[in-house]
């Protein structure tokens, strides 16, 4: 599937899918990278090393800052991709680079139906640089 | 701008911004008037110490007035609130990196009523998705929701990306709510708020049938709520918000969606917020912060009680309200009672679980919204007046 690159790079991992709203803030415990957010469709899974799907994000201005946290204890997401933009995604990445020098590549714009075909499980390859992501063979 | 003539700080948030920028597809970057961001050690974790001692250590310098967010200890009596030395030492280091890079001390996320007051039609840009509600709704200026990390950037720059509720296109209502309900407590403000938020999906809502003696504080509270339950950003009060005498200028003439508020949505929210009745160990009052004059009327209501066993109730307050409110003879009433006001920071965003509390009661949607999703500590949501009847005597 096709999507717009936010911040540049490639990532492959299992792919973890939420179908309602995401957030890191009070949402995703950083020092064992599992979703704690008792409204969240993920909650017990961990987002470390997955391709992180989520529709959209809600909620604290401060869920950059709990993204990079996960990063600084090695717990973090290897990609997140979302139909709508996600600031706190891309703010997150940006700092991770500057502050630790990760590479975690964001994307958005998947359309719905895309969306809607995504399963939690299954190994993915993502290439933000040329905006996809496909089943790994 | 030349990348060579910007220095190390400025580099890294031009970076922030420009990609921000391009994810969210602006045109250009502007100027702002002020800015509001975030150092408190609950949320910004150690993760955020970096950022912010690199920002400051490479000579960043906020360009614009700015404010900051509470921070997550009283920064004048934490060691009286039972906080440990090692968290302590880690705000501090936050709030050394926010002073050196010239911030305002004036933590607090109610900014509007204390240091950081933009005029109609300027550009800002603030953190603190309740204060964002009341900057686009009451004051007319215009802010998006500035996202950690961003947010310095934007007061270093001095800049920020042209998108979003900075365009007059984004700016108009979708969905109009209509109240008309009389008599409404504190309580019902914030959950008028909630609501909205819960019910206006990405829409930019209005609202009509608000009693003409509704104060700013009211307005505040309210805001919070709808930020708390969604993705508000903004809520079109005829009457109030500058440009908006009527629900058709709020929606630029178009029609849209009517969504009448009804007490049964009220009990809704009410209940869905209320998960215990269980006896607190904390009632908290100010979140967002209370302004002096709630602090006065909380000393009315207290004057003469007493807190029962077992239950701490505390005010969070801007310290410029606390010194206010100590020279009037506010905090020497409020204190009678066996109450605190706690200022600078806030209880969301204080660490209430390690400080010993399982069950708070609280007026604000807001604190119980927060508690609630992090699932650690049980939340009771009640009236002011009836939070007071249940843990004083």
């Amino acid at each position: 599937m096709k999507g717009k690159a936010l911040v540049m790079g490639s990532a492959r991992g299992e792919a973890l899918v939420s179908r309602r709203a995401f957030t890191f803030a009070h949402g995703v415990d950083p020092s064992t990278g599992v979703v704690t957010d008792v409204r969240s469709d993920v909650r017990g899974m961990n987002v470390k090393g997955k391709i992180l799907f989520y529709p959209f994000g809600k909620g604290s201005t401060t869920a950059s800052s709990w993204f990079l946290e996960t990063v600084r204890l090695g717990n973090n997401p290897v990609a997140v991709v979302t139909e709508a933009v996600d600031l706190s995604a891309v703010i997150g990445s940006v700092m991770a680079k500057i502050v630790y020098g990760k590479e975690i590549p964001v994307m958005s714009g998947i359309t719905r139906t895309a969306y809607a075909s995504l399963k939690s499980g299954p190994r993915v390859f993502l290439d933000a640089t040329r905006g996809e992501v496909r089943a790994e063979e | 701008m030349l990348r060579g003539e910007l220095g190390e700080a400025r580099q890294l948030a031009m970076e922030i911004v420009s990609k921000v920028g391009d994810a969210v597809g602006a045109d250009e970057l502007v100027p702002i008037k002020s800015a509001h961001v975030l150092a408190h050690y609950s949320s910004l974790h150690d993760a955020g110490v970096d950022v912010l001692e690199r920002f400051a250590e490479s000579g960043g310098r906020f360009a614009v007035p700015t404010s900051v967010d509470p921070a997550s200890i009283d920064l004048q009596n934490w060691k009286s609130f039972g906080i440990g030395e090692d968290y302590a030492r880690q705000q501090f280091r936050l709030c050394e990196a926010y002073a050196k890079m010239g911030g305002m001390r004036c933590w607090t996320c109610a900014q509007y009523q204390v240091c950081n007051f933009p005029k109609q039609g300027d550009v800002v840009a603030w953190a603190e998705s309740s204060a964002v509600v009341f900057v686009n709704s009451v004051l007319g200026s215009r802010s998006n929701k500035i996202t950690a990390g961003m947010d310095i950037a934007c007061a270093i720059l001095g800049l920020t990306p042209r998108f979003g509720m900075l365009l007059d296109e984004n700016r108009h209502a979708g969905v109009a709510f209509k109240l008309g309900l009389k008599g409404l407590t504190d309580l019902d403000y914030r959950s008028i708020g909630f609501y909205i938020g819960r019910n206006a999906g990405a829409r930019v809502p209005s609202l009509v049938g608000l009693p003409t003696s509704v104060t700013s504080d009211q307005i505040k509270h309210l805001g919070a709520g709808a930020a708390a339950a969604g993705p508000v950003t903004m809520i079109h009060f005829p009457g109030i918000t500058p440009g908006s005498r009527t629900m058709t200028d709020a929606s630029r003439g178009e029609r849209v969606e009517e969504i009448e508020i009804t007490r049964s949505s009220l009990s809704d929210t009410e209940a869905d917020l209320n998960q215990t009745s269980e006896f607190p160990d904390l009632a908290a009052f100010g979140v967002p912060h209370l302004s002096v004059n709630e602090l006065g009327e909380l000393a009315r209501l207290l004057d003469g009680r007493k807190m029962k066993k077992g239950a701490k109730m505390y005010a969070y307050t801007s310290s410029q309200a606390y010194d206010m409110a100590e020279r009037t003879g506010i905090s020497a009433t409020i204190e009678r009672t066996g109450a605190r006001i706690s200022h600078s920071t806030d209880a969301e965003i204080s660490p209430l679980r390690a400080l010993g509390f399982s069950t708070v009661l609280t007026n604000s949607a807001k604190l119980a919204e927060i508690v609630s999703s992090e699932g650690e500590i049980k939340v009771g949501y009640a009236s002011q007046k009836e939070i007071i009847e249940r843990v004083t005597s």
